[in-house]
């Protein structure tokens, strides 16, 4: 990946540590952990309701977590002595005040992180508010907010983000767009965590990814590696001499799909140069030979975020 | 769209980053609490409402004593109908917007930012005591001009004692906000509860004396201080020294959902 040199190069810039959350008896977060670096975008994906907000709320102090620790540059949110201009953050593009224009809303939070009021207009300009930048915020629509959000996230000039489903209502090119900007401000050494529960959103935009299903990860890691399949298909018109093959060379397949054989990669140790080389000194023809699973990331989803009810035969609100 | 964001550019941290000095929070809250549409209607509205009972002596003489006190003593009683439901706004309306997200975000430090919405409601008071004085002054100017000769009987203790009075109204009106977080809550506490404990005042001496606002904050708003100090700090901290710590040891904890 393209990258312009990193200005500056402290690791773990947001951390939790073992993050924990319950209101009442129910639990919402457990046990959570993450980090993310410089330089990376974390997708933070999840099913609705699955613990994402209550986590992004618990590490900028909004909620108090019942165990655990979140940092953001070394040290507990709360200590950060004007922390937006360490972290922006965009929690809930709803939560403005209907009565102020964008200007003003954008204007105040400038003058609290103590920016150039400059950077109002200029902010304005880059969410493409200008022209609606005097009318009231209860005018705007959903989308119109989540710009402006992104511009109050921007305020502080701020070295990392979070941002709580960014995505809600923007317009396809609207997307596109803010991809281009996370990925920019990653680029130049900046840091993201973003929230979805949209698969194709977390998979376009983030190169690294936390799977929370149920208040607890399930999945962390590199997207690639998250992606990578975990078993090959190979097919040959002599099935039984591609079958003798594997076996002479200890390699356990299964049959299928068709008449074809799946082999496990087992961690990376079997690849398709692998099951090439056996094939051809085996003197077998092979006309298939591929990653098994075209929606990798897809399968993993569904599967690590299946519903699974905290208490049979109540139904989640 | 432009494909470069120079504006979205994290840039190296400064070497020693400051806290959000406590002026500038002040000033920020000051704009919050004033510069929507809202807000400008209701302090509009404070200074109308106490314009219109101060005619009420000017029109009517015999209702209050013609005196320069007695007429700042009824500017007193106009401004404490409206200007406790702007401060408790200043409290609450962020609860009720859900803005506290971005506030306690931007400044963590929950209770500085309190603190910062306090002075707000002080200086408003003040403020409120300011245009009431003025208001005053022209039912006055009215009234002379009306042919009345009126006492100017106005010391430095009876101008203090009126500031004094508007400002415990607005203090009790800013504990009921930062206690209950919810608009609608805290505004119909704000008339219910002196109410209620003025009726168990006819009932109970010790409450009308002691508990129920009405009867030593009057001695406050009438200059007579004499022997009713015990009184005046007693029911000062019912109705404000213990629900703003409340308010404000509640505020510290509370969850932002």
């Amino acid at each position: 990946m393209w990258r312009r040199g990193v200005p500056f190069t402290l690791e773990r810039m947001i951390t939790t540590s073992a993050l924990t959350k319950s209101y009442g008896d129910l639990p919402v977060v457990r046990d959570v952990s993450l980090r993310c670096d410089p330089g990376t975008i974390t997708g933070f994906l999840g099913a609705n309701g699955a613990g994402k907000s209550t986590t992004l709320k618990m590490i900028v102090g909004l909620v108090r977590p019942d165990r655990g620790t979140a940092t953001i540059d070394g040290r507990p949110f709360v200590q950060l002595p004007n922390p937006s201009r360490v972290l922006g953050t965009l929690l809930d593009a709803s939560a403005m005040h209907p009565g102020r224009s964008g200007r003003s809303t954008l204007t105040i939070a400038a003058r609290l992180a103590g920016v150039h009021l400059r950077r109002v207009d200029q902010l304005l300009d880059l969410v493409g508010l200008t022209a609606a930048a005097d009318k009231r915020v209860g005018t705007y629509s959903l989308g119109m907010r989540q710009r402006l959000g992104i511009a109050l996230a921007l305020v502080g000039e701020p070295r990392a983000l979070i941002l709580d489903e960014p995505a809600n209502g923007l317009d396809p090119e609207g997307i596109a767009w803010m991809r281009r900007l996370l990925r920019d401000f990653a680029d130049h050494g900046g840091t993201v965590l973003l929230s979805s529960h949209l698969l194709h959103e977390v998979q376009a935009s983030a190169d690294h990814l936390v799977v929370i299903s149920g208040g607890a990860v399930v999945a962390a890691g590199r997207l690639d590696d998250l992606l990578a399949s975990s078993s090959i298909v190979v097919r040959s018109p002599d099935p039984r001499a591609l079958g003798a093959a594997l076996t002479a060379a200890r390699i356990d397949h299964a049959v299928g799909p068709g008449d074809a054989f799946t082999v496990d990669v087992c961690g990376g140790r079997i690849t398709t140069e692998v099951l090439a080389a056996v094939a051809r000194d085996h003197h077998v023809l092979l006309t298939e030979l591929r990653p098994s699973d075209s929606h990798g990331l897809e399968q993993l989803f569904f599967s690590l975020t299946a519903y699974r009810p905290a208490n049979p035969g109540e139904v989640a609100a | 769209m432009t494909t470069s964001f120079p504006l979205a550019t994290p840039v190296a941290p400064a070497p020693s980053p400051s806290v959000i000095p406590f002026s500038r929070l002040v000033r920020v809250e000051w704009t919050k609490a004033t510069d929507t549409r809202a807000a400008r209607w209701l302090l509009t509205l404070v200074a109308l409402s106490t314009a219109a009972i101060l005619t009420v002596p000017v029109v009517a003489p015999s209702t209050f004593d013609q005196t320069h006190a007695s007429y700042l003593r009824v500017a007193a009683l106009g401004l404490s109908i409206l200007l406790p439901v702007v401060v408790i706004l200043t409290f609450t309306g962020e609860w009720s917007q859900r803005s506290v997200i971005t506030t306690f975000t931007q400044e963590p430090r929950r209770n500085r930012v309190m603190n910062a919405k306090l002075a707000v409601s002080l200086l408003m008071s003040g403020a409120g005591a300011l245009v009431g004085g003025g208001l005053a002054a022209a039912a006055i100017a009215a009234a002379t001009a009306s042919g009345r000769s009126l006492e100017a009987n106005l010391g430095v203790g009876a101008v203090a004692s009126y500031a004094c009075y508007v400002m415990l109204n607005v203090l009790a009106a800013v504990a009921l906000g930062a206690l209950l977080q919810n608009s609608a809550a805290a505004i119909s506490a704000t008339f219910a509860l002196p109410a209620a404990f003025a009726l168990i005042g006819t009932a109970s001496s010790l409450v009308s004396e002691w508990i129920d606002m009405s009867t030593p904050w009057n001695w406050v708003l009438q200059n007579d201080w004499g022997g009713h100090l015990p009184q005046i700090i007693v029911s000062t901290v019912f109705w404000v020294v213990l629900p703003l710590a409340a308010g404000l040891w509640r505020t510290t904890r509370r969850d932002v959902g």
